[in-house]
């Protein structure tokens, strides 16, 4: 046995012969991610790189804005106005809702729009500049919301009793539903009974497990596999992990645009509410910004929004905007 | 306190999946780390380069990147492995690096007159390493060996990511319905914390008996006893 060491030439070799092990490494996590990049699937011109119509910037241009009197009405939008800036919370990496280009960083989608719309609104013209996009997660939305780290959140945010304790939510401003995601050659499973005894999959942030295991006929916990990723939920559903993956209709649709591998089946079969989320130390903020969503609902900037973001993935018509305060979610 | 007390079953379920992913994350890693770290020492000059190489791959890799490529590339590469089992493997993979270094080194604490020695009285590689080496070294390596623990402990919660259902992931999982966050995460955190002080204690229980001077001391005293 000999337990001194020639380090020098050791990590000479070591480090040569790490080379090829890491090429191997890298080329097989690119093929893991055989996942559909959405954020290509709608911008196949390139240049945009966006899952929006291309009268998206139009749409948020015609927006409109806030005489002084309603803003300076408003304490909580004085200061917005004061501070120059609208902090949203929120992600920039959801497919449809809002997604960040990474090559002009420019952030576009339903959700985006919503921002962007409230911040000209408040800001005055050409303030879709004037946004701090913070990162929220999950676990942090409340609390930061609570504490001002942000001063909205605009996050595909599910109304539910609980999380209205902790915060006021403006709106709804769209109301969604869970929808089956099955792979295209599977005809077994076409509507939510026949998810019995399947394994299921859901992003861990969504509504979905709540969804699977209140319409799935005895859902079990162990069945369902929750990702934090919409990426991870195709990969698990597409390597037969799971059989179906249950999630907001308009993601799996767009999902299923961009994978052939992919299909959604049936109609939605909850109905889930977005809110914008608010903090409850500032009450006059939820008549101020349910004040802006009725306007853009009844200007058609809305419908408009609507048309160029989840229209581009969902079929049929533009649906009539929900109705303010109606945050019932069918459970 | 009703997202802690309303559920109980789920929370006991996780703990229960965070112990057993760290326990057999960590006993696999130990075996496989020791006997990396003896193809490190040992005189075969390939076996030390493959040791080289394995240890400094999954030394140098992030635990999450690790676990996400396990369990979306192997299927991949036609290898589907259950998600709990994909989490032991990257513990295993990770601690084990860990363990082969932590081994290497306490092997070299050892003066090289003692391994000279016990093989002038006849024992081979691997005598000399049981009998004489490993005993010797195991003393200096039993804190760095705690921390390993430690980190497995700790490690097992990015098992979360990857649907593991054990503890973290069945809390984000309550959080989401229930919306308490801060409170939910520092009643994991103590959770976390008792687990990895549990280890710790063992690990100053172990030094204790292991140190030399009670042992010495255990010694002098059975000969005074028997004079």
């Amino acid at each position: 046995m000999n337990p001194s060491t020639r380090p020098s030439r050791r990590a000479l070799l070591g480090a040569a012969a790490l080379l090829p092990v890491g090429a191997a490494l890298a080329a097989c996590s690119s093929s893991g991610s055989d996942a559909p990049a959405i954020g290509g699937s709608g911008g196949s011109d390139g240049g945009g790189g966006s899952n929006v119509g291309s009268d998206y910037d139009e749409i948020i241009a015609g927006g409109p804005v806030a005489d002084d009197a309603t803003v300076s009405g408003s304490e909580w939008a004085q200061g917005i106005k004061e501070a120059g800036k609208l902090k949203r919370g929120g992600t920039t990496t959801g497919q449809i809702f809002s997604l960040k280009d990474p090559s002009t960083g420019k952030v576009t989608g339903f959700d985006a729009g919503i921002t962007q719309l409230l911040a000209q609104y408040i800001l005055g013209k050409d303030s879709t500049e004037k946004i701090d996009y913070l990162d929220t997660t999950v676990e942090t939305r409340e609390t930061m919301l609570q504490n001002g780290t942000v001063d909205v959140v605009v996050a595909t945010y599910s109304i539910t009793a609980p999380r209205m304790e902790k915060v006021n939510f403006a709106g709804p401003y769209y109301s969604s539903g869970a929808a089956i995601q099955v792979r295209s050659d599977d005809d077994s499973i076409t509507s939510v009974d026949d998810l019995k005894g399947k394994k299921i999959t859901t992003e861990s942030a969504s509504t979905g497990y709540d969804a699977i295991m209140k319409h799935v006929p005895d859902a079990q916990d162990s069945d369902i596999q929750q990702f934090a990723e919409n990426d991870q939920c195709i990969a698990a559903l597409k390597q037969k992990r799971v059989d179906a993956y249950v999630l907001d209709q308009s993601i799996l649709l767009s999902n299923a645009v961009a994978d052939d591998s992919l299909k959604v089946v049936g109609e939605p079969f909850t109905k889930d509410p977005y809110g914008i989320g608010l903090s409850k130390d500032h009450e006059d903020s939820l008549d101020f910004v349910n004040g802006f969503l009725q306007k853009i609902y009844d200007d058609g900037t809305w419908a408009k929004l609507w048309k160029a973001t989840i229209g581009q993935v969902v079929e049929g018509d533009t649906p009539a905007p929900p109705t303010i305060g109606d945050t019932a979610a069918t459970e | 306190m009703d997202a802690i007390t309303d559920n109980i079953p789920a929370l006991l379920h996780g703990i229960g999946t965070t112990c057993l992913l760290t326990i057999l994350g960590y006993a696999f890693s130990l075996v496989f780390g020791t006997l990396l770290a003896v193809c490190r020492v040992s005189p075969i000059p390939p076996l030390r380069w493959a040791a080289t190489v394995y240890v400094e791959i999954f030394r140098n890799m992030p635990m999450l990147s690790l676990l996400v490529l396990l369990a979306f590339g192997m299927p991949d590469a036609g290898l589907l492995l259950p998600l709990f089992w994909t989490g032991v493997l990257a513990l295993v993979l990770s601690g084990s690096a860990f363990v082969c270094e932590t081994v290497r080194s306490g092997i070299n604490t050892v003066p090289i007159g003692h391994a000279e020695a016990a093989r002038s009285i006849g024992l081979g590689f691997f005598g000399v390493l049981r009998f004489v080496v490993l005993p010797q070294a195991f003393r200096t390596m039993v804190q760095p060996l705690v921390n390993i623990f430690i980190g497995t402990v700790i490690g097992s919660s990015l098992c979360a990511a990857v649907a593991v259902p054990e503890l973290t992931y069945q809390t984000q999982a309550i959080n989401n319905q229930y919306a308490q966050a801060v409170l939910m995460f520092l009643f994991v955190g103590a959770v976390y914390l008792c687990l990895a002080f549990a280890g710790g204690l063992v690990g100053w229980l172990l030094e204790r008996r292991l140190s030399p001077t009670r042992l010495l001391n255990r010694h002098t005293t059975r000969i005074g006893a028997g004079a």
